[in-house]
């Protein structure tokens, strides 16, 4: 018994350190602000959820419902990239390797991390309840809150859902390949598969066994509140600016019937994320630094960290008496070449990428040279400006990340030559890898069509260095820029078309739109630069 | 050559000041900078290698302000923070042309320089090697290396001995008095013996404020009589290091033997001794935090 009661304790400090070191940082405020933003959106009906062209009296079940909607499917996608981070920070900060010389599990440490994770989520979704009463008394239609109706969904559908995306945050950070850059774009598209199968299971009128974020429990007890034909039941939660109060015409939804086949059905959730974390124990490497895939391929290209030749000559007398003098540099002006420069940061970049990755690239730049459909090769080139977001990413982090900001930031012009050839370095890898597309373009003589895909490949780098100078972290671009790209380019949504990669992008004002934001961010770029350099 | 720091001050937070109306002139030799933990010297050596801006005060480089021009100082600069950072998939020699190019260096002199300077560090038979498998010391030689790419003017070393082994410790301060004659090198640590050899200057920082500046053997001439040898029994070590400031002290059969800095005589059968710089430097700390106490 005393044994629990120890674990119990040392879960409870683990989970409560990990938090208030979270809760203290500018990020969460920063969290805190979005989830208020989207308690602010739903209240003012910025965020709406409808049946066809109905929507539920504002009564505690209609927002609790909506809410909860709301929760899942934005929650379930920002949530994870703010809490990503838990085993990370322990790794930077050394912390991990005095917890990993203690008694401690990796069991209940991987479990406090959840947690942890867990308490984050909660205080978003604390706020967005608390949104929830005052949209309540704001719209005024159902004025008695009714507390159980309204906290139901978040209790048995969002806290289960945020239950899994804190485990399997968890899970990523413990899985080598999944821990940096990669993971944070693949989470992008399972959580995108994960949130579709339910729904399209549902338009199929099947139930789906893979609702993890709730959404058919409620939108199948809507419905039938809302007695549609199942041929015109549609469903929608959407943003933008329309009125609630105003919109069509309303009925009444008192609530999910809560069976306890849907709350079992629920709490499952809970148990898998249990799985999980138990899962992501077994693959914690306890900070054994032996354990990491970069020093294995270190340790196996060479032997030994000091090589006996080495070792050989730090021998005292050597060491002493032969080390040999230093002569003085002839010329010591500076002869600054921004080619060298430009180069050694395009090495930079591009050090330690695989063959393989340098074939995809070439298949992507042979393909979109080849290929005749205008569609299929804006497609193309999506996928090919898709490629290095993990080499862009790390644009302006890199001297954080590596700590070397005090090297290169006490080096002359800082800002006047090596950011702009960051900047450079990035862009002569948008031209490269797009070259395909643009080869085309010059060759077919489509002069504004050219001149969108510069625009393109001016847009990337710069959104990435800017992203990377402000935020101090490769995850912001990641997720802004997979984003932007899913939504934009791979769906030929004309306005978000920043790659001018959809046919007729190039006569709209989209590339000049996306040209004047490119040149904003520079200056942001700069200015974040510059406050760097002078703290 | 004149690096004048003119009433410097650092502010961290409303009541916490780093460091506080600093002033100093600088000219060619070796400064060790010598605090305990939290002194101010890394604060001192952030703000001189223009990484830092002071809050108060100005640091002029031949009469710039470096902070108003800072690429006049940085243009002749050497820099080794104290913590610092390498690019892990780059090589040695990689790494090393990369600062070379950013600090500006023509081609040909950069090529030059670092196979010299990979010789001098020790390194030459690692250059190939990613630096992601290099240990502390070695990372920190490629930290010496950069920081003398450019032949500085100025060379900034912030506990540069931290994780080096004894022989590479001698090296480094051989090198370092090589290197002094027609620079300022200015040499921060809190371990006297680092800078004991080299050093032409000495400032003492504690509590963000300079207690003493001057030659080593002007701070020696202020412990002058004032340093006593002794030997003590076993039983009575705690309470001579509660009465006296005991600087060092080492167990023999007969008792120990203990070297006390003190303005009188600490007691019967204490001889008097010559002052070493350890000496010098404790009884300057600990007249700073008396008087601070009183």
């Amino acid at each position: 018994m005393s044994e629990t009661n120890n674990h119990i304790r040392i879960l409870y400090h683990l989970a409560r350190a990990d938090f208030l070191e979270r809760v203290r940082r500018y990020s969460f405020v920063l969290t805190m602000g979005i989830s208020i933003y989207l308690g602010y959106a739903a209240t003012t009906g910025q965020l709406e959820m409808r049946v066809g062209d109905s929507r539920g009296v504002f009564n505690s079940a209609w927002i609790g419902g909506l809410m909860a909607l709301v929760c899942s499917t934005f929650l379930s996608l920002a949530g994870f990239y703010v809490v990503k981070n838990t085993i990370e920070r322990d790794r930077l900060t050394r912390v991990g390797e005095i917890l990993a010389s203690t008694p401690m599990s990796k069991t209940l440490y991987v479990m406090g991390k959840v947690l942890s994770n867990f308490m984050v989520l909660a205080a978003m979704v604390v706020i967005l309840a608390i949104s929830g009463i005052i949209m309540q008394v704001w719209h005024a239609e159902a004025p008695r809150v009714n507390l159980w109706k309204l906290s139901g969904p978040f209790l048995l559908i969002v806290l289960p859902a945020m239950a899994l995306v804190a485990a399997v945050a968890v899970l990523f950070e413990t899985i080598p390949a999944l821990r940096g850059g990669f993971g944070n774009v693949l989470y992008f598209f399972v959580w995108s598969v994960a949130l579709a199968t339910p729904v399209i299971a549902s338009e199929n009128n099947r139930s789906s066994l893979f609702d993890w974020a709730g959404l058919s429990v409620i939108w199948s007890s809507i419905g039938a509140a809302a007695k549609l034909p199942a041929n015109q039941f549609s469903f929608s939660l959407s943003v933008g600016s329309r009125n609630l109060a105003q919109g069509g015409p309303t009925f009444q939804w008192n609530g999910v019937q809560w069976t306890a086949e849907l709350i079992l059905a629920r709490l499952s959730w809970i148990a898998l994320a249990l799985a999980l974390a138990l899962l992501a124990a077994l693959l914690f490497d306890r900070f054994d630094p032996s354990k990491e895939r970069s020093r294995r391929v270190a340790s196996a290209s060479a032997p030994a960290l000091v090589p006996a030749k080495v070792a050989e000559n730090l021998s005292l007398e050597r060491t002493w008496i032969h080390a040999p003098p230093l002569t003085r540099l002839a010329n010591r002006q500076n002869h600054f070449r921004f080619g060298a420069i430009l180069l050694a940061e395009l090495r930079l970049m591009l050090k330690g990428q695989k063959w393989w990755w340098y074939a995809v690239a070439a298949g992507f730049i042979v393909a979109c040279a080849a290929t005749p459909s205008a569609s299929a090769r804006g497609m193309l080139l999506a996928c090919a400006w898709f490629w290095p977001v993990l080499i862009w990413s790390k644009m302006g982090v890199r001297e954080t990340r590596d700590q070397t900001s005090q090297l290169i930031f006490s080096a002359p012009h800082p800002i006047a030559r090596q950011l702009p050839a960051v900047w450079l370095a990035g862009v002569g890898l948008a031209l490269l890898t797009g070259s395909g597309f643009g080869g085309r373009l010059l060759f077919t003589g489509n002069w504004r069509g050219l001149l969108a895909w510069l625009i393109g490949a001016l847009f990337i780098p710069t959104l990435a260095l800017t992203l990377g100078i402000w935020s101090g972290s490769s995850k912001l671009f990641e997720i802004v820029y997979t984003l932007l790209w899913y939504v934009g380019p791979m769906h030929a949504t004309l306005q978000l078309d920043f790659m001018g990669s959809a046919p007729g992008t190039e006569v709209t004002r989209v590339p000049t739109f996306y040209l004047a934001c490119a040149a904003a961010m520079a200056a942001i770029a700069i200015l974040g630069r510059k406050r760097q350099l002078q703290t | 050559m004149k690096l004048a720091i003119d009433g410097v001050s650092k502010q961290y937070a409303k009541k916490f000041w780093g460091l506080r109306d600093l002033r100093l002139e600088l000219g060619p030799g070796v400064v060790g900078l010598l605090g305990p933990n939290g002194a101010g010297k890394s604060t001192l050596m952030r703000i001189l290698a223009t990484v830092t801006r002071a809050t108060e005060g100005r640091v002029l480089w031949n009469g710039h302000d470096i902070s108003r021009s800072p690429d006049t100082l940085r243009a002749v600069l050497g820099y080794l923070p104290q913590d610092f950072g390498v690019y892990p998939h780059l090589t040695a020699l990689e790494f090393l042309e990369y600062m070379a190019a950013v600090k500006g260096l023509d081609a040909r002199s950069a090529r030059q320089r670092i196979d010299e300077l990979l010789a001098v560090v020790n390194l030459a038979e690692a250059r190939d090697r990613s630096l992601g498998g290099f240990s502390g010391g070695m990372k920190q030689r490629v930290g010496i290396a950069q920081a003398l790419l450019n032949d500085p003017e100025v060379l900034i070393v912030d506990e540069p001995t931290a994780g080096l082994d004894p022989e590479e410790r001698a090296r480094f301060r051989n090198l370092l008095s090589e290197l002094s004659g027609e620079r300022i090198v200015i040499f921060s640590t809190h371990i006297v013996s680092d800078i004991e050899a080299i050093a032409t200057d000495i400032a003492i920082l504690s509590g963000g404020r300079l207690l003493a500046h001057g030659a080593p053997e002007d701070l020696l001439r202020a412990v002058e009589g004032k340093v006593w040898e002794m030997v003590i029994p076993s039983a009575e070590m705690s309470a001579a290091k509660q009465k006296f400031l005991v600087s060092t002290s080492v167990r023999r059969t007969d008792g120990v033997h203990v070297r006390i800095v003190a303005a009188e005589s600490p007691g019967t059968g204490a001889v008097p001794a010559t002052p070493t710089l350890e000496d010098a430097y404790l009884h300057c700390i600990s007249s700073q935090r008396t008087s601070a106490a009183t």
